[in-house]
């Protein structure tokens, strides 16, 4: 007869011999779950920008016109905003009728720079903030392209703040990221709460892909976030991070990551 | 928009760096290059042209959006240069009637020119103006219509034409009349209301100002005299009205940007002489152009920034010398008084404050020249007045917490059918409000999951998402767990979220009260705890790091079989070799391809015989696999078995 442990360790060592392809890829049996593959880079994302002294700052994603537009420099019936399909948001006839406040699903993260700013800006004091989070459009979807995603957004402020220390920053962050290979270059650009703006070209596996905006904070954010725009200078940087999980990990439709599919999720 | 590289060539003496080097360099420096078109002549099948398609972002929109405009950045990176297009004389006939304007909305139109010309012969235009027009993606239409458009693409301002034989009276631009309409071109009649500005004659509206022509007055094969306009419309309006009758084209967008009104002038003069030569070039006589009507009541005053190299090279982090920065102002025909007043060109809206001019020295420059240098730590006292947010801190350690307890987490649709929020253009009518509650999603994607319980080889489904929902109240941030028995289970769903509710108290160190409960459904309102405390450390979360080199494998979409075998073997048997027939027998059926799981589910021992149970799942990546096709795959497993005398029970 065999004894009880020897059978607990066949069961064991079968669970290993079984590898099959979807072996390799779906753990099971093991007791632990699985993080979904955006929260792990979001993750790996903060740690990296962490030690360098970043915080992690968040805000709501029911967001009202002010924070997402005006306060970030997109005027009012500017073709700028066209830039951004947006999701406006209404309660029904009732909140029409009374002309309230426009509300809209955050198109960025960006709209948390303000906020964070307006919560210092009796201090007004240097900071480093990272900022993930959910953000809308309102565009069709496929296999690259989603109503919701994540976006990473980065803001440092200081007294003196220059464009030679963004491209630092996220030349560092790129190298952890995808690999000491990656290189970066920035492309002229335009994003209405930085001046100069640019397009942050990250260059991995062998081409160019278009990965972050970013540039100098403009001064009429710092005005409209009750900051005095003379003294404070500072860099913003953001993009997606579905596109980095795609990426990452080789995954071939972002729609994916919404459907709750465990075949996709179990994978991570 | 659409450049064209021999366009381009017209503004220089000199010959323009190859066109994909070219293109190149626009990228880099200037503005996104979408795509390189590469023109071949139908019958000679040689390259004639290269058009770029140039991604005009909206801050520059007002001057670059058009061949000179690209032309003028071209200079400024190369150096090289830039030919002076100068306004060409134009001979007025003395007999020819100034046209008649009228503008009683002087804030929404700034400046409007009328000119008349009279003896047209409205044909196809000749093969050059086809062919510029074509490359670019627009179409041909007749001599004047293409006149018009040409210039517009050339220097950026739109221009329009009327049969001035169909125009009665005065030409007056105005704000439409409440119920007003007009029929366009395409014979669709729209209603205008008070905010809408118009061209009118005194029968009515001509033309939707900067946004469409109207049918009654549109130029035709028998028009014989025309009437140019050459005006400047304010952005806004423009933007609300086209916006509102959803008419969107290449006039509308140059309006919306903001064009400046002394732009007008030169093109009025340019579309003139071209009309001249294309009717010279027809040979069909002389036509006669009137003097011009010109109304304009708001130039546009110059301005002055101050910017020193100094203030540029501190805000990119480089060293710029003032020799430089004067060299790059003159590139882009900046007037400098003094050390440091700089004028721009009145048509550099764009250049404002002195930040905008760091753009400028750096599109020249390149950004490659930039070090890369990490910015100084802050200094303690402002770093400890910094906390990671509190919501994300706990977030995450509720994340950890249920991971380690099998739960996998999901993010599902925050756009539902029915909630208290709703979009107002939703893109589909399944996500036109905003989630009230995680919950449904997340019964549908147990259900869906647990289909696929023997291809993940889960028994049980355990899932979680921390997300914001919507309801009337407003957003917050909630956690809900669902669980769902695939399998018989001796512990019942309800039974295994109580036990995860005090795992969680145990790491939150407060008592959760779940809002929404059903049996295997649960959503806690998170946010009002965190409020209540205090983020720690990141560092604490003990986040780990990814695996660089892990990949996605693609699964199948088709549907998956799943068979279970048994076998009684003697004791002196191991698993492995009980597995290795198995598999054997699925190799031996050609089918190795096609298990996609395979797992051990029960072991027993009776009468001194041991029982091994295995779950095959099979799962084809090309088609749908059919029950015959498995029972011939399990045909051979048995063969092979009962080949070493084992039993299948």
């Amino acid at each position: 007869m065999l004894p009880t442990y020897l059978f607990e360790y066949m069961k064991f060592w079968h669970f290993f011999a079984t590898l099959t392809r979807m072996e390799n890829k779906v753990s099971q049996q093991t007791e632990s779950g699985h993080l979904h593959p955006i929260t792990s880079v979001i993750r790996e994302i903060t740690t990296i920008f962490n030690k360098i002294g970043f915080s992690v700052a968040q805000g709501p994603e029911l967001e009202d016109e002010f924070h997402n537009f005006d306060a970030l420099n997109v005027p009012p019936d500017h073709p700028a905003r066209d830039m951004q399909d947006t999701f406006w948001v209404e309660t029904g006839a009732k909140r029409k009728a009374q002309g309230a406040e426009k509300l809209v699903l955050r198109t960025h993260t960006s709209s948390v720079q303000i906020r964070f700013m307006e919560s210092l800006a009796k201090k007004q004091q240097p900071f480093k903030i990272i900022i993930p989070g959910k953000v809308y459009r309102n565009e069709a979807t496929d296999a690259t392209h989603e109503a919701q995603f994540f976006q990473i957004e980065g803001l440092y402020v200081a007294e003196k703040v220059n464009m030679a220390e963004l491209k630092g920053t996220l030349e560092n962050f790129f190298k952890e990221f995808l690999g000491p290979e990656a290189k970066i270059r920035f492309r002229a650009s335009f994003f209405g709460f930085v001046e100069p703006g640019v397009e942050v070209d990250v260059w991995y596996k062998g081409r160019w892909m278009e990965m972050f905006g970013a540039g100098l904070v403009h001064p009429s954010v710092f005005e409209a976030a009750g900051w005095d725009s003379k003294k404070w200078q500072g860099f913003a940087f953001g993009g997606g991070v579905d596109r980095l999980v795609l990426l990452r990990y080789g995954i071939d439709d972002i729609r994916h990551l919404y459907s709750g599919d465990l075949r996709l999720i179990n994978q991570f | 928009m659409k450049i064209s590289y021999n366009w381009l060539q017209q503004y220089f003496d000199k010959p323009l760096p190859k066109a994909h080097d070219l293109a190149e360099l626009i990228n880099s420096h200037v503005f996104e290059i979408e795509s390189v078109i590469e023109m071949k002549s139908e019958w000679r099948k040689a390259q004639t042209d290269t058009v770029f398609d140039v991604k005009v972002l909206p801050d520059r929109a007002h001057y670059a959006l058009c061949h000179k405009g690209v032309a003028r950045e071209v200079r400024a990176i190369t150096g090289m240069e830039m030919k002076n297009i100068a306004n060409v004389k134009i001979t007025v006939g003395e007999a020819i009637k100034p046209v008649e304007v009228k503008v009683t909305e002087s804030k929404l139109c700034r400046r409007y020119i009328a000119r008349r010309i009279s003896g047209v012969n409205v044909t196809d235009s000749p093969a050059w103006l086809r062919e510029k027009l074509e490359a670019i993606d627009a179409r041909s239409i007749n001599t004047i219509v293409d006149a018009t458009n040409y210039i517009m693409f050339d220097i950026g301002q739109p221009l329009h034409a009327f049969d001035a034989a169909k125009v009665k009276g005065v030409i007056t631009v105005r704000l439409a009349k409440k119920g007003e309409k007009i029929e366009l071109l395409d014979a669709r009649v729209l209603e205008l209301n008070e905010t809408d500005l118009v061209i009118a004659d005194d029968e009515g509206p001509l033309a939707i100002a900067g946004v469409k022509g109207g049918r009654r007055a549109e130029i035709s094969a028998t028009t014989k005299d025309i009437i140019l306009e050459s005006a400047n419309f304010n952005p806004v309006s423009v933007r609300r009205t086209s916006t509102r009758l959803n008419i969107r084209n290449d006039s509308s967008k140059r309006f919306e940007n903001e064009i400046i009104p002394e732009l007008a002038e030169e093109a009025m003069s340019r579309v003139t002489a071209l009309i001249i030569k294309l009717s010279q070039e027809a040979n069909i006589g002389t036509i006669k152009v009137s003097a011009t009507t010109d109304i304009f009541s708001t130039p546009t005053k110059p301005w002055t920034v101050s910017v020193t190299s100094d203030f540029i090279s501190e805000k990119l982090g480089a060293n710029i010398t003032n020799a430089d920065f004067q060299d790059i102002l003159k590139r882009y025909d900046c007037v400098v008084k003094g050390v440091s007043d700089i004028t721009p060109p009145l048509d550099r809206l764009d250049l404002k404050i002195p930040e905008d001019f760091v753009d400028e020295v750096a599109r020249v420059n390149g950004y490659e020249a930039l070090e890369a240098i990490l910015p100084a730590e802050l200094p303690a006292k402002a770093a400890s007045q910094i906390h990671d947010d509190v919501t994300f801190y706990w977030s995450e350690k509720v994340k950890n917490t249920l991971v380690g307890l099998g739960f996998s987490e999901a993010l599902l649709y925050s756009l539902v059918q029915k909630g208290f929020y709703e979009i107002t253009y939703p893109l589909a009518s399944d996500k036109s409000s905003l989630r009230e509650s995680i919950v449904p999603k997340m019964n549908d994607t147990l259900t869906t999951n647990a289909l696929n319980a023997d291809l993940l080889g889960l028994d049980i489904i355990k899932m979680f998402e921390i997300g914001k929902v919507f309801p009337k109240e407003g957003e917050k941030t909630v956690l809900c767990i669902g669980v769902k028995n695939v399998k018989k289970s001796k512990k019942k769903e309800p039974e295994i979220l109580k036990e995860v509710l005090a795992e969680l108290k145990k790491t939150l160190g407060v008592e959760l009260t779940p809002e929404k409960i059903t049996d295997n459904v649960t959503e806690i309102d998170l946010g009002s705890l965190f409020s209540k405390m205090k983020a720690g450390l990141i560092d604490d979360l003990h986040f780990q790091a990814l695996p660089r080199d892990q990949k996605y494998h693609p699964f199948s979409p088709y549907p998956f079989i799943t068979r279970d075998i048994a076998v009684f073997v003697p004791e002196n048997v191991l698993g492995d070799g009980v597995w290795n027939s198995v598999k054997q027998g699925i190799q031996e059926a050609g089918a190795e391809g096609l298990l996609v799981r395979g797992a051990l589910f029960d072991v027993f021992k009776k009468e001194g015989k041991v029982s091994y149970a295995y779950r095959l799942v099979f799962q084809s990546y090309e088609k749908t696999l059919t029950d015959t096709e498995v029972n011939t795959i399990m045909e051979k497993v048995y063969q092979e078995i009962r080949e070493k005398d084992w039993e299948v029970r």
